[in-house]
């Protein structure tokens, strides 16, 4: 066939497909089969030319000199670590559309993330997920301009609309509720926010005379914070000085692998290891499910669940009784303890024993191997926070590390120091589950109009909370989201944000390092979309509003030049500061600790309280993080949608671990699908026997399961957080995600089928078909 | 052992089979450009394993490269000897990196929208200018991905090399033609007798 006017169709001349970009698993097959003949329909058409030679090519927006690369910093926006990123960027062609117009456009394209190998954190080095973080500038299905809801709320339909009519409809919104005087009526729903995007959001709240935002994370580490803010005077998650250790006692915590900063940890774990002639530290991990920290471990200790603080006081009462310290070394985070000082008659090992399941010899021995191998730490993370008791649990790890003294010491724990810069602790934020309760509640939404940013409720709260009953009772949600997931369905408008390579970025890391670190990058590109940043667009409506908001920055740029000017090192101009990716001090740096002092908590319980009798429920159900997706904020990128789990191999969708023994008892095999009954629901998965895990513990990823989230991640196996209990801890409201029991049943059949794939049986088969 | 022989048979017709069907379809394939309007061929730009049509298929497999049509009948010839220009003057990169660069239609319009406003080829790229888009130049030279061939211009240019010696003389075209056959033979030789290096990985890899 030839090219041109024979050509029935061009590919310019069909109607955009991409406008909502709504994937969800009420696709059935009919439909599949209809979308695939559409599909199939566009192949015919586009078979008269190449589908890019039927594009126009736009004049390109900026100077080019094609073959060439160039490294730009950036910063990683998947996970808190705030990894300082190193591009590189080189000339390309982008299917874009300009003025309406799709065509290809010449343009300088970020190809490749690797660290930043200046940057205190990531020191060079990526993890996995960073590697893949490219995918979310270039996904098909990304948001590409703004949305306004057609449809029933969640069901969809979505139309394209021009910026100005969409910032004109929140303005008028907020512009409404400031004449009525209610302006505490605007809500803001995010992510976890640092830096200079945290000081805009609360300074814009506040000027506007809306509560501070709520924050929601489901991994998120409020626990760890209050405790260490009690222990020792820093809310914030601590660094440790793995390089100098020579003992490390980790509960639960996954630092290698997903939890807090886990660049820095491999880095400065590989120097504990391996960077010392002679010396190599012993690393023992304490965790019912064997993690892949866990299997780095020299000696794995599989805890009952909620019990780790318990053990943590029984090697402090070995430590005080045999006298290797002296209670008083322990200071304020010692005081905290119930019978710290007498102590701890509570705790015998033999006591501890029947309460952990550990045997006393092995804790007697664990003990004096923790005083006596100094520099020794310890840390706990991940699960043991995740209970009722968590603040107990993490105090108890606090009082055992200040007991050998390893506070601001070589090889031991550290609080990054953070710049000012105008950050503040947020005071007064609540958190989302008594948000949502005061909502469903009252007679009419306390908030009529929510800003929603890059957080997924829907997802990542337990059925109890009815998150989505809550959102759904609000007149009108705004998202500045650049995907259509779980929760920003539910949003009457969407202004999608640019990628973090096509947006000027900030973050000051909260650990992860000894110095001082502000990191910050201008955009490494042009948008690809007709997208716009969020803190310039919350600039632009606080300045259209009838009673305009006096922030003084016309733009987030200036804002950033300004507070990175006000660093004490003004040796460091800005120029040098964007070209290097931030600003950080010479030499580590002690940080100030926090002054503010709670009276102690006496009714704090040290039993972690479980959902569910254990005659009806008789295994412990631990979600866990998982490598790829961490708490599923990451299933729509497609490398890590192939990636195997780094431990069983297992891919493509979701699987249940669960002890070989417990599961003979069962008449359980490999790949049977098992149906999971808490009290709140239920859920089905393959089992996947492991002999890592606890006879009583059956262990979920959290990450599949999602309705509604791009083509490659929506209808994907399930989503462990939807059969979770309520329950969460008292003192901060974080959800206490490890606090449900289920019970385990095997199905004779299910439908659809749910296989279990393993990547090692995929390379088996391989080979037998050589 | 057993059915060796009969491989062997399928394989001769099965490459007889290819042969005639390639030489029948680029018949068609060379019918089918005769008397068209300038429309863009595929250039590859965009990495796609896709193509069009069988034909192209099959010319892509061969290595086969239909003579380039331009969109406009840029004339090297004048812009060289008349106005006197250098061939940096807008392949701007050559001698900085990989790529020789064409210009964007930004580079043309500086000179020309004061400049020979009225001349018909003129108007044509006006035309795209309004449009905001620019030229859709067809690719000339360059290796099938196959190949595995990488070059890279600014050593080349930095040796002295004259342009013409692997283009042509460009100052006495229009648009460019692929007058100089750019065999592995052409590279190897004057590789050797220059005395550069003449390893397999300094092309491929």
């Amino acid at each position: 066939m030839s090219q041109g006017e024979e050509c029935p169709g061009r590919l310019r001349d069909l109607p955009l497909l991409e406008i909502t970009g709504v994937h969800t698993t009420s696709m059935d097959r009919r439909d599949f089969i209809k979308a695939s003949a559409a599909a199939g329909a566009t192949a015919t058409l586009a078979g008269c030319g190449n589908p890019e030679n039927q594009l126009i090519r736009l004049i390109p927006e900026e100077p080019l000199a094609p073959g060439i690369a160039t490294l730009k910093p950036s910063i990683c926006s998947l996970c808190a670590a705030g990894c300082g990123l190193q591009v590189r960027v080189m000339d390309g062609e982008a299917e874009v559309v300009r003025n309406g117009e799709p065509g290809i456009l010449q343009m300088a394209l970020a190809k490749k993330l690797e660290g930043n190998p200046k940057h205190p954190i990531s020191q060079g080095k990526l993890c996995v997920r960073g590697q893949a973080a490219i995918q979310a500038t270039y996904h098909p299905d990304r948001i590409r301009q703004p949305l306004r809801r057609t449809g029933a709320r969640g069901s969809g339909p979505f139309q394209q609309i021009s910026w100005d009519e969409a910032l004109s409809d929140v303005v008028a919104r907020l512009d409404g509720l400031a004449s009525a005087n209610n302006q505490r009526a605007l809500g803001f729903l995010t992510r976890p926010l640092r830096g200079q995007r945290q000081v805009l959001v609360s300074l814009f709240l506040q000027r506007f005379g809306a509560p501070p935002a709520t924050a929601f994370e489901l991994f998120g580490e409020d626990v760890l914070r209050e405790a260490n803010r009690q222990s020792f005077g820093y809310a914030q998650l601590p660094t440790f000085d793995l390089a100098r250790s020579r003992y490390v006692l980790s509960f639960g915590a996954d630092f290698l692998g997903t939890w807090n900063s886990p660049v820095a940890h491999s880095l400065a774990y590989g120097e504990m290891r391996q960077g010392r002639p002679g010396i190599r530290a012993k690393f023992v991990q304490v965790e019912p499910r064997m993690s892949q920290t866990g299997a780095n471990a020299d000696e794995w200790v599989p805890v009952r669940p909620g019990t780790e603080g318990v053990l943590a006081l029984g090697l402090a009462h070995v430590i005080l009784k045999d006298r290797l310290r002296n209670h008083s070394a322990a200071g304020r985070a010692g005081e905290l303890i119930d019978g710290w000082s007498t102590g701890l008659q509570g705790f015998i090992p033999a006591e501890v024993e029947k309460r952990t399941g550990i045997a006393a010899a092995r804790i007697e021995r664990l003990a004096h191997e923790f005083a006596e191998h100094g520099p020794a730490v310890a840390m706990i993370g991940g699960a043991p926070l995740a209970h009722t008791n968590g603040i107990f649990q993490a105090l108890a790890v606090n009082a055992l590390n200040a007991l050998v003294s390893n506070v601001g010491q070589a090889g031991g724990i550290f609080f990054t120091p953070r710049p000012g810069m105008g950050a503040t602790e947020a005071t007064g934020a609540r958190p989302l589950r008594d948000v949502a309760a005061e909502i469903l509640s009252a007679a009419s939404s306390p908030i009529q109009v929510l800003f929603l940013n890059d957080t997924n409720p829907v997802f990542g709260t337990p059925p109890a909370w009815r998150a989505e009953e809550a959102l759904r009772k609000i007149p009108y949600i705004v998202s500045f989201g650049s995907f259509l997931d779980e929760t920003s369905i539910l949003a009457d408008l969407i202004l999608p944000d640019h990628s973090f390579l096509e947006s000027w970025v900030d973050d000051v890391p909260e650990a992860g390092t000894q110095m001082s670190v502000a990191s910050v990058a201008p955009p490494v590109m042009r948008p690809l979309h007709q997208t716009r940043s969020t803190p310039d667009v919350l600039i632009e409506i606080s300045q259209r509003l009838q009673r305009p908001l006096s922030l003084q920055w016309k733009t987030y740029e200036e804002m950033l030049e300004a507070a990175f000017g006000a660093l004490p090192e003004k040796s460091n101009p800005w120029e040098k500061i964007q070209e290097q990716g931030g600003w950080w001090s010479e030499s580590p740096m002690h940080q100030a600790q926090t002054t503010r002092v709670s009276p102690r908590n006496s009714t704090r319980s040290i039993d972690a309280q479980f959902e569910g009798r254990p005659e009806d429920y008789p295994f412990h159900f631990l979600p866990y993080a998982s490598q790829a997706f961490l708490d599923g904020s990451l299933a729509h990128l497609p490398w890590l949608q192939e990636l195997p789990d780094v431990i069983t191999t297992a891919m493509w969708s979701s699987w249940v671990e669960i002890n070989p023994t417990t599961a003979r008892n069962l008449g359980i095999v490999q790949g049977d699908v098992l149906e999971i009954k808490s009290s709140q629901g239920t859920l089905q998965a393959p089992a996947l026997l492991s002999p890592g895990i606890a006879p009583d513990v059956v262990a979920m990823p959290v990450g599949q399961g999602h309705q509604t989230f791009t083509r490659y991640a929506s209808g994907r196996g399930s989503n462990p957080v939807s059969i979770l209990a309520g329950l969460a801890e008292p003192e901060t409201g974080a959800l206490a995600w490890a606090a449900t029991r289920v019970r385990v049943a095997k199905l004779e059949k299910s439908d659809p089928p749910n296989p279990l794939i393993l990547f090692s049986t995929v390379l088996g088969d391989e080979a037998k078909h050589r | 052992m057993r059915g060796r022989g009969g491989t062997r048979s399928k394989w001769k017709l099965g490459i007889l089979a290819a042969i005639a069907l390639s030489v029948f379809v680029s018949f068609r394939y060379q019918d089918s450009l005769k008397g068209q309007p300038a429309t863009p061929t595929p250039t590859n730009n965009v990495f796609s394993p896709a193509h069009s049509s069988l034909p192209q298929a099959i010319s892509h497999f061969f290595g086969h490269q239909p003579e380039p049509r331009q969109p406009i009948a840029f004339v090297h010839k004048v812009h060289v000897n008349e106005v006197q220009m250098e061939c940096v003057d807008c392949h701007f990169t050559v001698a900085r990196g990989p790529i020789a660069s064409i210009p964007d239609i930004r580079t043309c319009w500086s000179c020309h929208a004061t400049t020979l406003t009225e001349h018909p080829e003129i108007r044509k790229m006006k035309d795209y200018y309004d449009k905001g888009q620019d030229i859709p130049w067809q690719r000339v030279w360059g290796w099938v991905e196959e190949s595995h061939v990488r070059f890279n211009h600014a050593p080349h240019i930095r040796e002295g090399i004259d342009c013409k010696n692997c283009h042509g003389d460009v100052s006495e075209m229009t648009v460019a033609t692929r007058v100089v056959d750019h065999t592995m033979e052409f590279c190897v030789s004057c590789h050797r007798e220059r005395n550069a290096p003449d390893d397999c990985v300094t092309c491929h890899y």
